[in-house]
């Protein structure tokens, strides 16, 4: 018997030693998501835009500066360089001809050029309603584009804009590969060759090619001999979508994967206590970006409705407490939906610092009574409760959200806890304003126009549709007039200003509760070099092609 | 014999297809559309396709209607496409299955492996204090948290000691034999432990029971050796009621194996059915529910069988 | 048969066996009604800068992930584990006394029926039928009151339970029932043309004491553990109601940072659950009069 267990002893540390050898111009990363589809315009998925990365280029994109590149085209268009005229469109309106030039040398996988016709094609099926794409306001502003040669064509759009130039969105669908699938449009999403067929070259543009899927499990990407920038270290790449964090963890100290995503990898305090456990043979980056994890408020509740009772919500709640001990310190507080990161922004606006006797003195003021029963009650003997929804099985969330609501009884506000899974909560609850308060992120980019978020023509309704992404239901024509002037203000300094007011106006209306601007951390194996995490929606897996193991000097 | 097994047989399916009606009612009360979701998966339609099954299956035709028409592809092995994993829910669960069966499959052996035994040798001096101990042993194991127990062996072995990984069913890049295994050790152990318990106190009991019967005592009188007593004459009386509990409880090692496959993300049809009720994928939560029923359907019925091969006195009826 | 007459006529070595189990239930069930009111509610609050601390005098065995008395925690989670079990037991134990009566007294095609049923829900797996369940909109069934209330996850749990946890009742029942239908005064009853209902009610129902008493505390470490894990799983009791099992919900992120918070919860079950298993055997075995001496 002694023996029986001895040997099984051995044989448990002999397998738990036995590490995969890798080829050094290898790399393999682990993520917590697979891509549900792997078509560019269907569904924005953090997953999917990560892998993208890696094997497209879009037009033009934000790098890990901020600025605006250009990746497929030659030069970005602008009224200096002449690629940019502005046109007169009937009603007085003004809207601007872009002219891109498509890089000579851009190539699919199976050795075609990239070209105009590419362009055209990917607008129709943008444009098209039936197809269901994801940036649908994006094709709906471009009036027409017309192909000047092979490489060159112009695209009229109907509003100048400051960000004329970035057409970060516009995804050049490759003809020759989807022209079939496209032949019903409404269908097009089932049929694309991004999913029935991932490993077709033509599909590809980028340093990468994908060579293997395996659904659910993993992707390998090899490179593209037709590509004309750098040639990438890593001859092969595979991303692991492990879906259990435990796991995740287990497979980096195997050395099954080298490095996790911070785009969608570990949350800050699981990397935070690797980093504890680790540290030491692991180099785990901290990029604060652009996630604006906020609580959206129904204004059309006649409890929300009054200001003073959502100032007094944000009073009650110490989100500096909830950044420090939660989140190390990593987090920043949001005091209004724009990044401390991004150029406009301003500390000069209301701020709420935690003051739960402020807070009792707004719900006073606002007709809630503290009677010694909690919750608060008003005249009419209603009480003052609302439900909080969150995203179900996100334990940080879940924690923040116990955290709110403990909070917010010291003050005398009842908030009940009702999570859905993710999938409910986006298809349903909050696109049919159906929540008192939603506890979620935005994932956005640099000095993004909050057009679709605080319009008040975007509010979701039976009557359009539920389109539109202002579910708070604020209705300011202040937040209206300001969000059209800025979108065509192209002197910088003016435009600043105006986005100082509008976040201005933002933190006194309160249409969300700021809570804090999530971080991403990156876990890195220490001979890793050339990974550059950007902190905004354009992953860095866009720069693939300069990662590379570092010299062994040391 | 066969009389027997046929009529069980024809219960058995008249089961499942109750059981399947009132799993797709269950199912169409889960939160969202499930028509939409059902049938829009499917690469293969046209758009002609999807308003034709649209019509066929719509939420405003009565739920009878809708059941037939799903049994209808059903039947023919058609369980509609899985839209988490944009495949047929049938291919998908698959591996799962095989997956499943492995850390159910030797669960169950070493369960009964270490049960059988340990209640047998407990059975011959009850009372006492080796047997207050299995006793014990026994109670502790049904009575134990599955999922906790999977915690515990987590902290010492993975966490603490670092000997075992704490989840997974291989290194992703390995996959080897020796990989595999070891994955499989923490999730088996769950499993075996937590299903331990019910066949220790059942072989206990029924050895007790039969070790006191006098053919036991006409046989110990004429001089058998008690190796032979015991495991010539009792076991075999005693296993009678042991077979059948023991293919019983394969509804409970399903419900273990999903609370140990969902602990160690051990991809298996237990943590599937969870993700898919969960993700709101309606054909895979059905297709993988009905999957599970059935299995247990024919557990039982595999226990009936059993029960009436071994015991003379039930196949006369 | 009367609790004091149980007690009267079990052997001293066979009370002793009663007594340590529902001595222990007794005192946790002591400890959860009163021991929240000793420790003050100040223990509940959130507190962010004092989160995992490690046990003090302020907190005797700590805190947990946000802050609160792990202590505090424990017991009022126990507050709700016990109270659901004990509240789905009875569910349970109606459900199943009425389907063990009418089953044992009816006989014949009605008893097949209920029995074949009875075996089906014990041999199903129940518990991914359990996360479908619970995974139901209750607005389609007409319920959507019930799920605003704040109370919804206990009610949905409760019902949950007591729907696949009446068969170990209905089974006593049922055999008791079997065995009382043969005896005189029932026959009697009978004869003298009392309506069936009549005669269950009246007649057999109150005779059915013991073996209702000793079914429903033998389901309750059974509800126990299925109220953990559904808990556990995050269908069952939501937060911030804390119970065992929820409890443990997010331990397994935090292990290696704080082993107690998975540790504490799960003994607490296990304790409890094999007190409550061995008290329902002891039961059994004192008043079933055909039990063999060991």
């Amino acid at each position: 018997m002694r023996w029986a267990a001895c040997l099984f002893v051995l044989f448990l540390a002999a397998a738990a030693d036995a590490a995969p050898a890798r080829p050094l111009d290898e790399l393999a990363i682990g993520i917590t998501q697979y891509p549900a589809t792997l078509n560019p315009v269907i569904d924005s998925m953090a997953a999917k835009s990560y892998v993208l990365g890696f094997v497209r280029r879009p037009l033009t994109t934000f790098d890990a500066q901020w600025q605006l590149v250009c990746m497929l085209c030659v030069e970005p268009p602008s009224f200096e360089n002449g690629l940019a005229q502005k046109l007169d469109l009937p009603g007085g309106k003004t809207g601007v001809r872009l002219t891109y030039t498509l890089r000579p040398d851009a190539r699919w996988a199976d050795g075609a050029p990239v070209t105009t016709a590419d362009v055209i094609f990917s607008y129709r099926v943008g444009k098209d309603p039936k197809t269901g794409v994801a940036a649908a306001e994006l094709y709906r502003r471009i009036t027409s584009i017309q192909a000047k040669d092979d490489k060159t064509f112009t695209m009229d759009v109907d509003k100048l804009t400051f960000d004329y130039a970035a057409a970060n969105d516009f995804e050049i669908l490759p003809a020759a590969a989807e022209e079939a699938a496209f032949a019903d449009s409404a269908s097009y999403r089932i049929r694309t060759r991004y999913d029935v067929d991932p490993t077709d070259p033509r599909l590809y543009d980028g340093p990468y090619r994908i060579a293997e899927v395996a659904p659910g499990s993993y992707i390998v990407l090899e490179r593209n001999p037709y590509w004309a920038g750098p040639q990438p270290y890593f001859r092969r790449v595979t991303v692991w979508a492990v879906e259990n964090t435990a796991a995740l963890e287990a497979n980096l100290l195997a050395h099954g994967i080298d490095m996790v995503a911070g785009e969608l990898g570990f949350s800050l305090d699981e990397a935070l206590a690797f980093e504890h456990r680790h540290g030491r043979d692991f180099h785990v980056v901290y990029k604060p970006g652009l996630t604006y994890e906020h609580v959206d408020l129904d204004l059309d509740n006649p409890i929300l409705a009054d200001r003073r009772v959502r100032q007094a919500l944000l009073y009650a709640v110490d989100r500096k407490a909830i950044s420090d001990e939660l989140f190390a310190g990593r987090d920043p507080v949001a005091d209004s939906f724009v990044p401390p990161l991004d150029w406009i922004y301003t500390d000069e606006v209301q701020r709420y610092p935690y003051d739960p006797g402020k807070a009792r003195t707004l719900l006073e003021a606002a007709g809630w009574h503290a009677d010694g029963t909690a919750p608060r009650r008003n005249d009419k003997g209603e009480r003052l409760s609302l439900e909080l929804a969150t995203t179900a099985g996100n334990r940080t969330r879940e924690l923040v959200e116990e955290v709110l609501q403990s909070q917010w009884r010291e003050v005398g506000i009842e908030a009940r806890l009702k999570n859905q899974p993710a999938r409910v909560l986006f298809g349903q609850t909050v696109t049919h304003r159906q929540f008192d308060m939603a506890m979620f992120a935005w994932i956005s980019a640099p000095e993004n126009v909050p057009r679709s978020t605080m319009r008040s023509d975007e509010i979701p309704s039976a009557a359009n549709g539920w389109s539109g992404e202002n579910y708070p239901g604020l209705r300011s024509e202040a937040a209206d007039t300001l969000i059209d002037a800025i979108e065509v203000e192209l002197d910088r300094g003016r435009r600043a200003e105006l986005w100082h007011r509008l976040e201005r106006l933002y933190a006194d209306e309160l249409p969300a509760l700021p809570l804090y601007f999530r971080a991403e951390a990156y876990v890195l194996p220490p001979w890793l070099e050339g990974v550059t995490p950007t902190g905004h929606q354009y992953p860095s897996t866009l720069w693939a092609e300069t990662w590379r193991r570092a010299a062994p000097s040391q | 014999m066969t009389r027997f097994i046929v009529l069980r047989l024809a219960q058995m399916a008249a089961v499942l297809a109750v059981m399947s009606l009132v799993i797709y009612a269950l199912i169409g009360l889960m939160a969202g559309d499930p028509i939409d979701v059902m049938i829009a998966s499917n690469p293969h339609l046209t758009a002609a396709d999807a308003a034709r099954l649209k019509a066929l299956y719509g939420l405003d035709r009565p739920l009878l209607e809708r059941y037939l028409a799903w049994a209808q592809a059903a039947l023919h092995g058609d369980f509609g496409y899985s839209r988490l994993y944009m495949k047929p829910a049938f291919e998908v669960m698959a591996p799962r299955l095989a997956n499943t069966a492995i850390l159910m499959g030797a669960s169950f052996v070493l369960a009964l492996g270490m049960a059988l035994p340990l209640g047998i040798a407990a059975s011959r001096k009850p009372g006492s204090a080796f047997d207050g101990c299995v006793n014990l042993l026994a109670f502790a194991f049904i009575s134990v948290p599955s999922f906790w127990l999977a915690l515990m062996l987590i902290l010492v072995f993975a966490v603490s000691l670092g000997l075992l990984p704490a989840g997974g069913i291989a290194t992703v890049g390995d996959g080897g034999v020796l990989d595999r295994l070891q994955h499989l050790v923490l999730p088996v152990a769950t499993l075996t432990l937590a299903s331990m318990g019910g066949h220790l106190r059942y072989v206990r009991a029924a050895m007790i029971e039969t070790l006191g019967q006098d053919y036991i005592r006409t046989a110990r009188a004429k001089g058998a050796g008690e190796l032979r007593v015991l495991l010539g004459h009792a076991l075999r009386n005693a296993l009678i009621p042991v077979i059948t509990v023991a293919a019983l409880s394969f509804g409970s090692l399903f419900s273990g194996a999903l609370v140990t496959e969902t602990m160690f993300a051990y991809p298996g049809m237990g943590k599937l059915i969870y993700d898919a009720v969960l993700g709101n994928d309606y054909n895979l939560a059905l297709a993988g529910l009905l999957l599970a029923t059935a299995m247990t359907l024919v557990a039982n019925l595999g226990a009936d069988i059993a029960y009436a091969a071994v015991d003379p006195r039930i196949g006369q009826r | 048969m009367s609790a004091e007459l149980v007690l009267a006529r079990t052997a001293p070595w066979r009370r002793k066996r009663l007594l340590l189990p529902a001595l222990v239930l007794a005192v946790l069930a002591l400890a959860v009604v009163l021991g929240p009111a000793l420790i003050g509610p100040a223990g509940a609050l959130v507190d962010l800068r004092h989160r995992l601390a490690l046990p003090s005098l302020a907190h005797p065995l700590g805190t947990d992930a946000l802050g609160r008395d792990l202590l505090l925690r424990l017991l009022l989670g126990g507050r709700v584990s016990l109270l659901v079990g004990i509240v789905a037991a009875l569910a349970a134990a109606g459900l199943g006394t009425a389907i063990g009566l009418v089953s044992g007294y009816r006989g014949g095609r009605v008893d097949a029926l209920l029995m074949r049923l009875t075996d089906g829900v014990i041999a199903l797996p129940l518990l991914p039928l359990l996360v479908v369940l619970a995974a139901l909109d209750p607005a389609k069934l007409g319920l959507g009151f019930l799920a605003r209330s704040e109370d919804a996850s206990l009610y949905r749990i409760v019902v949950l339970v007591a729907l696949v946890g009446w068969t170990t009742v209905a089974r006593l029942v049922r055999g008791a029932t079997l065995s009382l239908k043969a005896q005189e005064f029932v026959r009697a009853a009978v004869a003298m043309g009392a309506r069936p209902l009549r005669i269950m009610v009246v007649h057999i129902l109150p005779n059915l004491a013991s073996p209702i008493i000793v079914a429903t505390t033998l389901s309750v470490g059974e509800i126990i553990l299925l109220e953990s894990v559904l808990s556990f799983l995050g269908l069952g009791v939501a937060p911030p109601l804390a119970s065992w099992g929820n409890m443990l919900t997010g331990a397994q992120e935090t292990i290696a940072l704080a082993p107690q918070l998975a540790l504490y919860p799960g003994l607490l079950i296990l304790f409890t659950v094999v007190a409550c298993n061995f008290l329902g055997d002891g039961l059994q075995q004192a008043l079933d009069p055909r039990a063999r001496r060991e």
